[in-house]
């Protein structure tokens, strides 16, 4: 058998990867499919067992009772935008330089305070929830979306960190040694050299630190009251005590991954190679 | 002038030395190589002249001054990399125009001066392309532009054409040795290959484990090396060693090997001791005079025909200049001229 022939395998072998696969698609994409169904959909047809999915049950009602009614989720969506891009940037403004301090300057211990920081990440949420509540309270930080964007922030650092010490490691040791001839110091090497090669993986790491900040919901939860309410704390509010309103609740959700898809797409290039240099060089 | 000296000066990485105790005078002008295997620590002591890498104890020095404590640019060196080094982001001309950059040159000056070097290395219509649009040729070429535009007082070569395919080496290397001549600058580089180092430079320094077992011109190497790391080294095909006993006699010093003894040259009058003799191949003639041997591969390679031939000492190589033939397995005789022989003394390798 050729070696093209064995890496694809034979006819039995390629249906059972592409079977693989479109139950793996299914199973990922799947409760995508049925939230923007069910925000398409009447709460009767919704609720009904087995629920009705049927032409006629479709309304865009459920999109424009939340339209209608956006100033809740307009404000939360603001609010979402904010936080969420105020600790991407601040992360990869922070991170970035940090990374490349623990990747290649004579840093002592860098590997330790690596792993310290990538040990911030393993402790569960509700360990550091109470202390910080009780902090932020007691600092009157509760409800404002500056404090709710720096705890969001103290998240997302260390992820970009991580993300981006990996690709700086990687980067040949050649073109800084090159530089350092060329006449250009740490801080200029750091941005005319290594910021313009670092583009993907920045962007890998910003779009993972936004749509973390973005979907957050636990934090946001006891951290916030009405002022700072971000996009998941508003969709959660279309179950009400006595009924949930799927349809309107779906339609929210819907508006609310609008950005963070349109994010991946555009910049889903970047993204991808980003992480590929990441796990291939790093 | 000295330009460069390097005053025993030894590198270790942790606990790992690289470096030994290396000394060495690079006169102004002069083009040097190392020379050395793979982990000989060339490179770690290039690296070291040109401030990318600490010495752990000794003293570098250029004209004279101990810069050790100077950054690459205080110590006004240009460097080629192996893998060329080229910022992927930028075109020829901002990678040419870079470290002009960095001095806060006028955008005139770096304009013009980028534009001469360009013309020089026949790089001008190539300046608005990235380095990832070039081919290996063509990239080696805009990273001898990027050191050429500083002017520098010393270039250094990392292994720069040991990325290129033979025909291009080649040719690479008599420009860089053109490019020399022409501008006179002192140079110093780095391969681990014989024949490149044998045709570019003034000097060679040949390192083996952190250390420089010979510095001299490329004629003293080859035909007067120190020892038998030197001698084996340098040449090819590689030069052949036997061991046997040296008599120095009264009237005729030979050599023993085996049950043949070859006269040697007249300076080992009243030598004797155990010893390894050194042949190199082109010094070895066959016909029907010398001692006895029997064909056994005839490998032509165009300006030479190379002749193995097994004997009492073992296999030897013939190299033969242009198409010679033999019938594998036929008898034939070999001889070798005396003053030709290369002989160690086998305990210290040192050549006596």
């Amino acid at each position: 058998m050729s070696f093209v022939k064995r890496r694809h395998g034979g006819p039995f072998m390629r249906g059972f990867v592409i079977a693989g696969l479109i139950v793996f698609v299914l199973w990922s994409a799947g409760p995508v499919i049925w939230l923007v169904l069910s925000s398409l959909m009447e709460q009767q047809a919704l609720i009904a067992q087995p629920p009705q999915v049927v032409p006629s049950s479709f309304t865009l009602d459920n999109f424009i009772q939340v339209l209608s009614a956006a100033a809740a989720l307009g404000h939360g969506i603001f609010n979402s935008a904010l936080v969420a891009l105020f600790s991407t940037a601040v992360a990869l403004a922070f991170g970035a330089p940090a990374a490349y301090a623990l990747a290649r300057l004579p840093v002592p211990r860098a590997n330790n305070i690596a792993f310290l920081i990538l040990a911030t990440q393993m402790l569960p949420g509700i360990a550091i929830a109470i202390p910080l509540f009780i902090a932020m309270s007691k600092l009157g930080l509760i409800d404002s979306v500056l404090s709710l964007g720096f705890v969001y922030l103290s998240f997302n650092l260390p992820i970009v960190i991580w993300i981006l010490r990996g690709f700086f490691m990687a980067i040949p040791v050649g073109i800084e040694r090159a530089a350092a001839v060329d006449g250009a110091g740490v801080s200029a090497t750091f941005w005319h050299i290594v910021l313009p090669i670092s583009i993907p993986p920045m962007a890998a790491a910003a779009v993972f630190a936004f749509v973390e900040a973005w979907n957050e919901f636990f934090f946001a939860l006891i951290l916030t009251r009405q002022n700072a309410q971000t996009v998941p704390l508003v969709i959660a509010q279309f179950a009400g005590q006595y009924q949930t309103v799927f349809g309107q609740m779906m339609a929210a959700a819907v508006i609310s991954v609008v950005p963070v898809i349109a994010l991946a797409i555009v910049f889903r290039n970047q993204v991808v190679r980003g992480f590929a240099d990441g796990m291939t060089k790093g | 002038m000295t330009a460069v000296e390097l005053r025993n000066v030894s590198k270790s990485f942790g606990h790992h030395p690289v470096c030994r105790d290396v000394n060495l005078a690079v006169s102004e002008g002069d083009f040097v190589t190392l020379l050395g295997s793979s982990g000989c620590g060339k490179t770690t002591t290039l690296n070291m002249i040109a401030g990318l890498e600490d010495a752990t104890a000794g003293d570098i020095l250029m004209n004279g001054k101990r810069v050790n404590e100077l950054s690459p640019v205080q110590r006004d060196v240009a460097m080629v990399f192996q893998n060329y080094a080229l910022y992927p982001h930028m075109t020829v001309g901002q990678n040419i125009a870079f470290t002009l950059k960095m001095r806060r040159l006028s955008a005139a000056e770096i304009r013009a001066r980028v534009e001469k070097v360009a013309r020089s290395l026949e790089l001008s219509a190539l300046l608005d392309r990235l380095p990832a649009q070039l081919s290996g040729g063509q990239q080696q070429r805009v990273a001898i532009g990027r050191a050429l535009v500083r002017e520098p007082r010393i270039f250094l070569f990392d292994e720069p054409f040991s990325n290129l395919d033979a025909g291009l080496r080649v040719r690479m290397r008599a420009e860089v040795k053109e490019l020399h001549q022409r501008l006179g600058v002192t140079s110093i580089f780095v391969t681990h290959d014989q024949e490149e180092a044998m045709s570019i430079s003034d000097r060679i320094a040949v390192m083996n484990q952190g250390r420089v077992e010979q510095f001299g011109t490329p004629e003293e190497i080859y035909n007067r090396p120190n020892n038998r790391y030197v001698a084996a080294f340098i040449g090819n095909p590689r030069i052949e060693l036997f061991p046997g006993t040296l008599s120095g006699g009264a009237t005729s010093p030979v050599c023993r090997i085996g049950p043949i003894e070859l006269q040697v040259a007249h300076r080992f009058l009243g030598c004797s001791g155990k010893v390894e003799l050194g042949v190199r191949p082109e010094h070895v003639r066959l016909g029907d005079r010398g001692f006895p041997a029997i064909v056994r591969l005839v490998q032509p390679v165009g300006p030479a025909t190379h002749v193995t031939i097994d004997w009492e000492g073992g296999s030897l190589t013939a190299s033969l200049p242009g198409f010679v033939r033999f019938e594998t397995g036929s008898p034939i005789h070999a001889e070798i001229d005396p003053d030709h022989f290369l002989i160690f003394d086998r305990e210290t390798g040192q050549r006596l």
